[in-house]
């Protein structure tokens, strides 16, 4: 893995009060940034918020929004909540491995797309339920979830 | 000063200040309650749960009887406490049940289980060789020694005490604090040929000067003297070879007084008289 520019590193911690409280918050922008926490980056905001490496280390595996390794360009993340698991989240994982050729929790090897499940999005309601970089798809139907992923619109009339 | 309470522990009354937490009043007045995550040098956590009490409490205008972990449990005007009670010891029971299913291979917690009726897990046992109870306690103690080396990482089932990325820890000191707390004596390290290695992370002692003995490392002689204002001439001579020479200072100072006449000193002599 070659290292990161920390260059932007700076610009993040400026924006933050140097105190532990802000240790989330650092570590969201920094995976926003990077799409993943550079290691070479924990020293830096370890000190920016006055807690230990470990400390950071801790906090990072420790949500699953947080990921040590490089995400893919494309995130997408398939629900796995209970209502969502009803109402065929596992089907449309299976397709998406399938057409990824992806495990959940994998980068595909040209770093365009992540897999991942996730335990509840929040939208039962919708389920299931599939966010693509952040937006969320309802009522995702297995048929067009793949076509939702490589960035195609769904029918209109599978809304 | 702090007011003083009257409680009740075990039908017995005692009389306490406000606040103090019942783990500590248990403790003094030689109470035995099960701790495992409990140590004098940090703040109190909770961690283990196997300290827990029964406690009965007037609330609006009920009794109610609860468990509470008795080393966060504060004490207060009134409270009605039971170490022992029948709810206490069926807690204690489940909890040992359970880190036993955690640590099989622990003598510490079977030994504290067969204590309470429990010798066998009646779940599934863990896989792996370590008898961690993640109680913490390591974790709290180096950050109250200053390295803050370790932590606890993922979650969940897959939580665990480790250091960052799961590598030779660059903040540790090798002083083993960790290890030496540890309910379970499961933090492994080895010391031999004047090294130390703990957390994968080997470190050189630092030889006394006088008898040769290695009981510090050199990390920790840089730590104490860089935070803690301590000459570096502190660790030439180890503890016990310091208190050798000091009483031998001591024995010549009042050897050569004696020779003097200037009086003698100590419980022989008539002494300097304070009439
Ligand atoms: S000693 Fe109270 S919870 Fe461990």
């Amino acid at each position: 893995m070659k290292t990161p520019d920390l260059t932007k590193l700076d610009t993040i911690l400026e924006r933050h009060e140097a105190a532990e409280r802000s240790l989330i918050q650092v570590l969201q922008d920094v995976q926003k940034e990077y799409r993943y926490l550079p290691r070479e980056a924990f020293e830096k905001v370890g000190r920016h918020c006055g807690v230990s490496v470990a400390r950071v280390y801790s906090t990072a595996t420790f949500y699953k929004a947080f990921s040590l390794v490089p995400q893919g360009e494309k995130l997408v993340r398939v629900c796995a909540g209970t209502a969502c698991h009803v109402r065929g989240a596992g089907l449309l994982l299976d397709e998406l491995e399938r057409a990824l050729s992806l495990e959940p929790g994998k980068t595909s090897p040209d770093g365009k797309i992540t897999l991942k499940t996730v335990n509840c999005v929040g939208a039962c309601a919708m389920a299931p339920c599939v966010m693509i970089d952040g937006e969320a798809h309802g009522n995702v139907k297995p048929g067009e979830v793949v076509t939702l992923v490589k960035g195609g619109r769904r029918d209109a009339a599978a809304d | 000063m702090s007011t003083l309470v009257k409680i009740k522990i075990d039908e017995k009354e005692y009389e306490v200040p406000r606040g103090r937490y019942l783990l500590a009043i248990c403790q003094e007045n030689g109470i035995p309650i099960p701790t495992l995550c409990h140590h004098e040098s940090v703040e109190p956590w909770g961690g283990c749960r196997l300290c827990v009490v029964e406690f009965r409490k007037k609330r609006w205008d009920s009794w109610w009887t609860e468990l509470a972990t008795a080393c966060l449990y504060p004490a207060e005007d009134g409270l009605c406490v039971w170490t022992r009670s029948e709810k206490v010891m069926k807690a204690r029971r489940t909890i040992l049940d359970l880190l036993l299913a955690r640590c099989p291979g622990s003598e510490v917690i079977t030994k504290i289980a067969a204590e309470h009726g429990v010798y066998q897990t009646s779940f599934a046992k863990r896989e792996g060789e370590d008898n961690c109870i993640l109680c913490g306690l390591c974790t709290r103690v180096c950050d109250r020694v200053g390295a803050r080396a370790i932590a606890t990482a993922l979650r969940g089932a897959l939580k665990e005490v480790s250091t960052p990325f799961g590598e030779p820890p660059p903040d540790c000191l090798g002083c083993l604090s960790c290890a030496h707390v540890c309910p379970t004596h499961t933090i492994g390290h080895t010391e031999a040929d004047g090294k130390r290695t703990v957390w994968g992370r080997t470190f050189e002692l630092v030889r006394c000067s006088g008898c040769g003995a290695a009981s510090v490392t050199r990390e920790q002689v840089e730590y104490a003297v860089r935070t803690k204002n301590l000459s570096p001439e502190y660790f030439v001579k180890c503890d016990a070879c310091k208190r050798r020479e000091s009483a031998a200072t001591f024995a010549g100072l009042l050897f050569d007084e004696r020779k003097g006449g200037e009086g003698p000193v100590g419980p022989t002599g008539s002494g300097p008289s304070h009439e």
